[in-house]
């Protein structure tokens, strides 16, 4: 499959721009020596212990000692944290795993059931207070309405934890927090598509042959519209890992969202970049399968994004 | 042309209060939206001096809320119509080059996009605001360039559509420019989805400048955006209820407006979602 | 089902047992996850509030402040620049080793080698060299007589040489062994730190059986936490979260005044505060007593210089400015600075309020002040960059944790220092003087000279000298001290 072989290829160049525009961007916002040495020290020990990292080195000698590093599958160690950068990083992937499935299934199990009732009561009052439901979840900011959701549920129902991350039950409020801002395009998308094939003539067929509506949407639509949902379902993967910055930060979620934003107030670069490998990774990737997946189940589209 | 039904109504009806309260807000605000009174601080609602009155209530610094949510308002939604417009500029331009052109310009257009995609917006945000140093104009800038790629994926997508049109070869054919042909033949047709996408983005903009005022790095300090008075005004979610609730309320509206607004754009343009 | 039946009441029993006893473990929230179990490694308050109660010290703080023995348990200087302490010979390592005066040498040389990069290398960079002298007992050189080092001491955690030697520093920031009242489970990153009693702690028996320190960023998250009894205790709450919780009858805020001084820079080398008198008016037209009574609600005390009474080395009778917005005015039109702009330099890590308070405050005396808000990191690159980068204010929340002017004042104006956007001779030579005589006395003259020469050039203004207030369950018992220790042995859990 020469398609593929040149994919792969467009991906790693996709990744590399990913890793240099982070690298120069952190490199300009200034160095860490300063948050590392004590309130009270001299210029010269400033100037000794940013020697001492290697930060007064011309930016392509770092540049390139950083991808020599990388060829060598060595991510480095974390200034802040003196421990490996890869550990520190994967330590927090379950939790961000765990989160941004949850808010998968939220946004999954709200947007669809919601997108298919838009659809087939297309044009009542029903689709547009549906519509309003959907896209009020992405209409408030998340560090006000999670805050809202952890005094309600948390202390004023006492029915969920207020923080953490130590059971299921801290898992909900989370993924509700995150699901909601995803929900809406899966609505959208299911009721497109759900329109879509309602307007086949396998529907009409259906009717004739004496199956109820509720039958044909069940047997026939449903399965056919799910295609083009799961497709949006796996792009929206990538969004959800990094994209949670501030539902981990209210809640007190320990994912690469939070770790993220830390390491950019510490310039712990090797952390930042790598947890930007990683996204940029699983995004690409998501992208490649969703392209490929698209193609093997509909050759009729082309691929042209 | 369809009749415009009662609820799209209300939606334009919204979103112009909106924008009125944001142009008129020296005309509507009676105090200074940056006057403080320290012995005044956080006053609910209806609260009168022998000098002033607030309609709102006051901020923890003894400020007028009404004035500052219209203040406010301006902020919010000047950063997000600014940084729309610099990521459509950029995107556009990009999507229609690397439609038109084909070959190494769409692929390196292309491979642009999808390295900027595989950012998280946020941290690619929050990282050139560190390195810009924040205020009004870097927030646009930062806001616009993180987004643009959305704009491109379609423009590229629709160019390539539009430009297998007759009429488009035929103008090509009648020896016009691509920079005459893609302005006035291919844009013209293409920015239907392309508003669709601005609509949506409009609505992320607001939350995102929300976002960064979160993490300390909106517009600056005295100034109010909807964002940094909500940020600032969570501490007292209990106890001053209404620095958040107000301006909340307004973003919500605001936000809502737009996504429906948005949806609204979408069905007269996409004709899929028009059902047939 | 039966087995169910069975299971019922003995958990009801399980249960019963468990609220008849004392509570089995602590729950603190704190800001932020340690960043290193290694306690020479990395100070920020987080990492801090955790190790120190893993290790021991050489010396430490009571209640009223007064250093004390810990480690120590006496020292006697033999000249001035030789100490000799004894050391206890009684104290065993969490891994049954035995404490000795190789241990404590090898903690002080170990962070005072440039090797290390330890952050805390310019808090005890004074001392040169530190030598076993006797079973028990060590003695320690500085390169000049350096009254500070007692104060120094008291943050310097005694590690296991052997220890560390055996399996590195890598590894022992993983599993850090100390000789102190608590010792590390678990430290799930970017989650919590468990600590289990020392049992055979010398010093006192642990109070309670396991701690836990979570790490909560948002501050109204931590506050969730203790009003639904997931977080025992909590730090960093400001004074209007304070305000809102007192009612709260399962809780408590507990405030305390600290070494810790609020203030403002004001850059004396560049920009239109190189002119005195504008620094003059800047001091004036700032009115403290609205900012304690109506931004702190109280939960702050006057100070009349840049350090406060925690500190040795405050002198109470300085005046401070007075309030006095028509001279300040009147001061900047004959400086010609009327209408100047002046930059306010500053980050999400200091109070916003005070900052545009501030602004307006000196916006009526004729300065208009712009505020520029970066990120930390280039915040600190600004601030202590060139006067010219500087920005010609910035406010600021400083402890040295040594409860000693040496720590404040020194590296704050002291020419040469990064911090430091002033240059006097004068002032220069008496805070060189006071950091290298022992005498308190002679010491104390030096100091009234150097704040008598701030009080004239106002390189700087103090505001407040600042609370620590935090917040707890009602049953837990601490007395919160000056130098924001939190050791969880003077704590005790009733009923």
């Amino acid at each position: 499959m020469p398609e593929l072989k040149s994919r792969l290829l467009q991906a790693l160049i996709a990744i590399f721009g990913v890793l240099t525009i982070v690298f120069f961007i952190m490199r300009l916002s200034g160095d860490p020596t300063l948050l590392l040495v004590p309130d009270g020290a001299t210029a010269e020990q400033i100037a000794a212990l940013r020697h001492v990292l290697g930060f007064d080195r011309p930016l392509l000698v770092q540049y390139g000692a950083y991808l020599l590093d990388l060829a060598r599958l060595d991510l480095g160690q974390s200034l802040v944290q003196h421990a490996p950068v890869a550990g520190i990083v994967a330590e927090r992937i379950p939790y961000t795993m765990a989160l941004a499935g949850g808010a998968l299934l939220v946004a999954l199990g709200v947007g669809l059931p919601a997108g298919l009732a838009m659809a087939v009561w297309r044009g009542t009052w029903l689709e547009r207070a549906l519509a309003g439901f959907v896209l009020a979840g992405q209409s408030l900011p998340t560090f006000w309405s999670g805050l809202l959701m952890i005094l309600f549920f948390g202390v004023y129902l006492g029915w969920l934890p207020t923080s953490g991350s130590d059971d299921l039950a801290s898992l909900v409020m989370p993924s509700v927090a995150l699901g909601a801002i995803t929900m809406s395009s899966f609505a959208r998308m299911t009721r497109i598509a759900v329109l879509d094939e309602l307007s086949r003539d396998y529907v009409a067929a259906g009717r004739a042959r004496g199956l109820s509506y509720g039958a044909v949407i069940l047997r026939h639509v449903l399965r056919n519209a799910a295609i083009p949902v799961v497709t949006i379902a796996a792009l929206e993967v990538g969004n959800l890992l990094a994209g949670a910055v501030i539902v981990e930060t209210v809640f007190a979620w320990p994912g690469i969202g939070q770790l993220a934003i830390q390491s950019i107030a510490s310039r712990d670069f090797l952390v930042v970049q790598t947890i930007v490998l990683f996204v940029s990774m699983v995004y690409i990737s998501m992208n490649l399968l969703a392209d490929l997946a698209y193609g093997v189940i509909d050759p009729r589209i082309r691929r042209d994004r | 042309m369809r009749r415009i039904s009662l609820g799209t109504a209300l939606i334009f009806a919204g979103l112009l209060a909106f924008i009125v309260a944001a142009i008129g807000a020296d005309v509507f605000a009676s105090n200074d939206p940056l006057r403080q009174s320290l012995l005044l601080r956080l006053r609910p609602p209806g609260t009168a001096t022998a000098t002033a009155y607030f309609p709102l209530g006051t901020d923890d610094l003894g400020r007028d809320l009404l004035a500052r949510i219209l203040y406010g308002a301006r902020a919010s939604l000047m950063v997000a119509a600014l940084s729309v417009s610099v990521s459509l500029l950029v995107g556009v331009t990009l999507g229609l080059m690397a439609g038109w052109f084909g070959g190494w310009v769409s692929i390196v257009a292309m491979r642009a996009v999808d390295t900027m995609l595989s950012i998280p917006a946020i941290l690619l945000a929050v990282l050139t605001v560190a390195v810009l140093g924040p205020g009004f104009f870097n927030l646009v800038l930062v806001l616009g360039l993180t987004r643009w790629p959305r704009y491109t994926r379609v423009a590229y997508a629709q160019t390539l559509q539009v430009a297998a049109l007759p009429y488009v070869r035929a103008a090509e054919m009648a020896g016009c420019g691509p920079g005459r042909i893609l302005l006035r033949h291919v844009l013209p047709n293409i920015a239907g989805p392309l508003m669709v996408v601005a609509t949506s983005e409009f609505g992320l903009m607001i939350l995102f400048e929300a976002s960064l005022s979160f993490l300390g790095l909106g517009i600056q300090p005295p100034y109010p955006s909807w964002g940094s008075i909500m940020s600032a005004g969570r501490q007292y979610v209990v106890r001053a209820w209404w620095l958040t609730a107000f301006p909340g309320a307004c973003l919500f509206g605001v936000v809502l407006c737009v996504n429906l607004f948005g949806d609204w754009l979408r069905d007269r343009v996409d004709p899929r979602s028009q059902g047939r | 089902m039966r087995a169910l039946a069975f299971s019922f009441p003995a958990m009801l029993l399980a249960a019963g047992v468990a609220f008849a006893q004392p509570k089995d473990t602590l729950i603190v929230d704190l800001p932020g996850d340690v960043a290193t179990m290694d306690p020479h490694l990395q100070w920020d308050t987080e990492s801090y509030t955790v190790y120190r109660n893993i290790f021991d010290n050489l010396v430490t703080r009571d209640v009223s402040g007064k250093i004390v023995p810990q480690v120590a348990t006496g020292w006697r200087y033999t000249d001035n620049t030789t100490i000799v302490f004894d050391l206890r010979s009684d104290i065993l390592f969490q891994d049954g080793s035995k404490l000795t005066a190789e241990d404590v040498a090898f903690s002080v040389r170990r962070i005072i080698n440039p090797a290390l990069k330890s952050p805390q290398l310019s808090q005890f960079d004074q001392i040169i060299s530190a030598d076993v002298t006797g079973p028990a007992q060590v003695t320690l050189r500085t390169k000049t007589p350096y009254p500070a080092l007692m104060a120094q001491l008291v943050k310097l955690s005694i590690v296991p040489k052997a220890y560390v030697e055996k399996i590195g520093d890598q590894k022992f920031n993983q599993e850090p062994i100390g000789s102190g009242p608590y010792k590390l489970r678990t430290w799930q990153r970017g989650v919590q730190s468990v600590l289990d009693s020392n049992d055979s702690y010398w010093r006192v028996k642990p109070p309670f059986a396991h701690v836990t320190f979570r790490a909560v960023p948002d501050i109204p998250t931590r506050i969730a936490d203790l009003r639904t009894g997931r977080a025992d205790i909590t730090r960093g709450l400001t004074p209007d979260d304070a305000e809102a919780l007192k009612g709260d009858k399962s809780l408590q805020v507990m405030p305390v005044a600290t070494e810790r001084v609020a203030y403002m820079f004001i850059n004396a080398l560049a920009g239109p505060t190189k002119d005195k008198r504008v620094r003059q008016a800047i001091a004036m037209g700032v009115d403290r007593d609205t900012i304690i009574t109506a931004l702190q609600q109280g939960y702050a005390k006057p100070v009349n210089v840049v350090l406060t009474p925690a500190n040795f080395g405050y002198i109470a009778d300085i005046p401070g400015w007075k309030f006095d917005p028509v001279a300040a005015r009147a001061l900047v039109k004959q400086a010609g600075a009327e209408g100047a702009t002046v930059e306010l330099l500053t980050s999400p890590a200091y109070d916003r309020r005070l900052n545009e308070a501030i602004q307006q405050m000196l916006g009526e005396i004729g300065l208009k002040v712009t505020i520029t808000m970066t990120d930390q990191p280039s915040f600190l690159r600004r601030r202590q960059g060139s006067p010219e980068e500087a920005g010609a204010l910035s406010q600021g929340r400083w402890s040295c944790a040594c409860q000693d002017a040496d720590g404040v004042i020194f590296p704050l104006f002291r020419s040469g220092s990064i911090w430091s956007k002033f240059n006097n001779p004068a002032f220069d030579a008496e805070v060189d003087a006071a950091r290298t005589i022992l005498d308190a006395t002679q010491r104390l003259v030096h100091y009234r000279r150097a704040f008598e020469i701030l009080r004239e050039e106002v390189p700087g203004v103090g505001l407040f000298q600042d609370n620590a207030i935090y917040l707890a369950r009602k049953e837990l018992k601490w007395i919160p001290t000056a130098n924001e220790a939190f050791f969880v042995t003077e704590m005790t859990w009733q009923k």
